[in-house]
């Protein structure tokens, strides 16, 4: 067994009053609703507002994961629903697209037009929730337009309407991959950002920490790629958009991590607050106190729900939500039990959407703001493993911010560095996994089988088929003059915002594809990033 | 290590995932116990990995799937067979659920290792793969070519 975090930090077996010898109150924690934030951002905790508690939908048609979101409103989930997309629409391709046809609808919700967007959202109101959807960067320019779209035809006023539908160009970069190119990413995530900070539109932008982490990050390492993250877009808002700190600062949000280690996850989401108060204020200039406070979502770990024995992910997944209702997160969505088999079987939404509401009521762990604040051992780790994020970040700075780190290969290396190592560690038992690499049993004797939801290629097939067949229905003369206004835009440099012309090529019903495509033709790439079919505009 | 000395392994991620930290461990444990592994990354379709594997004239397929991307392994395996490549193992690894496990293997999935397998169990089972130089190669056998 080992003592040491996982970014290297040895633990001891006890810890005392020299262990926080060097923390000023005031300076470094402050009461809850104090800079620097780390006891969070709210006087009275949760008692003003519970957290989200959300799971996340997606799977078969729009119509299939319409009828998923209102299941797991029957199921409990209460302030916001959470919907992901699958990996065709993630990568702005069309379900009759060849790389698609059997993946339509199989990680995801295949939402790669405002009919699906129509579909999904049948009988479930826009207001009242938080509406957050997930996928990828480019993908996101259009869901900020499905949502201003079917506000428009439903007569909600905009104004209502709060939750997060767009991604930063780093949301896929860190153990996974992105079929858009990174600088088309990051020209339609500062469009989108410019349009909602603009219009003052209530919707807020993921940076999505979580990738980095689930792909084998340490916690030190993770801190830094999101201080990294906050530090990148927001300075590209301020020196090319022009756009005020404060104003900006109304639309990241953060979405964390959260594994077993219980008492090093509630540090990190501590030191985090911290670090981006101090960041705001110091290199930011920061004028308002809410700029200073960075809003946190949790996702428990999908990479910690075990193939063997899923049932103890239950347990796992109990943990991992007491530790993020313990630090003062804004909303959770679980992992479920069945993660390392398929997307949630009813049972395990059902699990893990009881697991946050038992946290909630039955443990007291959401009486008290920040209960763990004080401990000799929470605070000294807090501080540990912000001290570690500095070095990070420092390096991360040396090399010209994270966009030239990950460019020159720097991050990349690093993480697959660290990936190797949590795999050896595991290898050798130096960390142990029960079920897995400790107290293992055969496969035939595992006690329990758990429900999978099964999906089939023919679901994927007829997912492809109706795109194709609908294509053809549509006001074709309305389409095409909506993508050559929208090509004719994108040829004006990149900070000419296409968000105008991509929210009226939403609404002529133009789809993923087709406004993707449109985009890369006019900046010179091929419209289908696989090259395998033709563009069906006469565009030039 | 030289467990692997003298075998060549197709490494590939399949269809749209894009979840690469399983596929670039494994080929990470691969070449450092003295395998030749070629990892083709992401965005393959079944033809592509076919392709390659014939391309670089490889002694087994090795692919990291994600939850629900057995869909594509079935059409990965039937091109396998299509093109006379049916004694080349294909092994996979990731997160198939058990129910599809039966299915795969009677379309000639050699071995599956979950997630959590150790290494010496992949090292040892590609380990016993070679072709010593005995058997003609892959290419050979496609192509006809000496």
């Amino acid at each position: 067994m080992k003592y040491t975090t996982d970014f290297g930090y040895e633990i001891k077996p006890v810890y005392g009053p020299g262990d926080v010898a060097g923390i000023e109150y005031e300076r470094d924690l402050g009461d809850p609703g104090r800079f620097p934030y780390t006891r969070g951002y709210h006087a009275n905790g949760y008692r003003g507002r519970m957290w989200t508690r959300r799971m996340t939908a997606g799977l078969g048609s729009s119509r299939d994961t319409n009828e998923l979101l209102k299941k797991y409103r029957e199921m409990g989930q209460r302030g916001g629903l959470c919907v992901i997309h699958d990996r065709p629409s993630s990568s702005c391709i069309d379900a009759d697209h060849p790389m698609a046809r059997r993946e339509n609808g199989v990680l995801g919700w295949p939402g790669s037009s405002l009919l699906e967007f129509e579909e999904l959202m049948e009988g479930v109101p826009l207001t009242g929730q938080s509406i957050t959807l997930l996928g990828c960067c480019a993908p996101s320019s259009l869901r900020l337009a499905y949502v201003i779209a079917l506000a428009e035809k439903r007569g909600d006023a905009l104004a209502e309407i709060h939750g997060s539908v767009t991604e930063s160009p780093f949301s896929n970069v860190f153990g996974q991959t992105d079929v858009q190119p990174f600088d088309l990413n990051m020209k339609l995530f500062l469009d989108t950002a410019e349009h909602i900070v603009r219009n003052r539109i209530r919707m807020r932008s993921g940076l999505v920490g979580q990738h980095f982490q689930e792909s084998g990050g340490n916690n030190a390492q993770v801190l830094a790629i999101e201080l990294s993250m906050l530090k990148e877009v927001c300075s590209r808002l301020v020196n090319e958009r022009g756009l005020d700190f404060d104003d900006v600062m109304r639309l990241p949000y953060q979405l964390v991590s959260i594994g077993t280690r219980f008492f090093e996850e509630v540090a990190k989401v501590r030191a985090l607050r911290r670090m981006w108060a101090k960041m705001a204020k110091e290199h930011f200039g920061a004028k308002q106190e809410k700029s200073c406070q960075l809003l946190i979502a949790v996702h428990t770990s999908g990479r910690t729900m075990t193939y063997q024995q899923p049932l103890n992910n239950i347990v796992r997944c109990a943990i991992q939500t007491l530790a993020g209702a313990m630090v003062g997160c804004t909303a959770i969505d679980n992992a479920t039990l069945d993660n390392a088999y398929a997307e949630p079987s009813p049972l395990a939404a059902l699990m893990s959407l009881n697991t946050q509401h038992i946290v909630a009521v039955e443990t007291g762990a959401a009486d008290v703001v920040d209960p763990l604040a004080g401990s000799y051992f929470v605070e000294r780790l807090t501080s540990e493993v912000e001290a570690a994020g500095y070095r990070i970040l420092a390096e991360i700075d040396a090399r010209g911010g994270l966009v030239a780190a990950i460019e020159s290969g720097y991050i990349e290396k690093m993480l697959n560095e660290e990936a190797n190592k949590k795999f050896r560690e595991l290898d050798s038992k130096e960390r142990l996994v029960v079920g897995v690499n400790h107290l293992a049993i055969p496969p035939e004797e595992e006690p329990f089988k758990i429900p999978v939801r099964e999906v089939e290629a023919s679901d994927s097939e007829a997912i492809a088929e109706r795109m194709a067949a609908w294509k053809r229905t549509r006001d074709m003369a309305q389409v095409e003059a909506s993508v050559r206004r929208l090509y004719a835009d994108a040829g004006k440099g990149d900070r000419f915002n296409l968000m105008p012309a991509i929210i009226d090529a939403v609404k002529a019903y133009a789809s993923a594809g087709e406004i993707i495509g449109t985009i890369r033709v006019a900046r010179g790439l091929k419209y289908d990033p696989f090259d395998m079919i033709r563009c069906p505009f006469a565009l030039g | 290590m030289t467990r692997g000395r003298g075998i060549k392994v197709l490494v590939s991620m399949i269809g749209l995932d894009s979840h690469t930290t399983g596929a670039q461990v494994v080929a990470t444990l691969l070449r450092d116990a003295g395998f030749e592994v070629v990892y083709l990354g992401v965005n393959q379709s079944p033809a592509m990995i076919v392709g390659a594997a014939i391309q670089e004239d490889v002694d087994v397929i090795g692919i990291s799937s994600h939850a629900s991307n057995f869909a594509l392994i079935e059409e990965l395996m039937a091109l396998v067979t299509e093109n006379g490549l049916a004694d080349v193992p294909v092994v996979c690894g990731g997160n198939i659920p058990p129910s599809q496990l039966g299915k795969l293997k009677a379309l000639g999935v050699a071995r599956f290792f979950p997630p959590g397998t150790p290494s010496d169990a992949i090292v040892e089972y590609l380990g016993g793969l070679g072709r010593g130089g005995r058997a003609p190669s892959l290419r050979e056998r496609v192509t006809g070519d000496e």
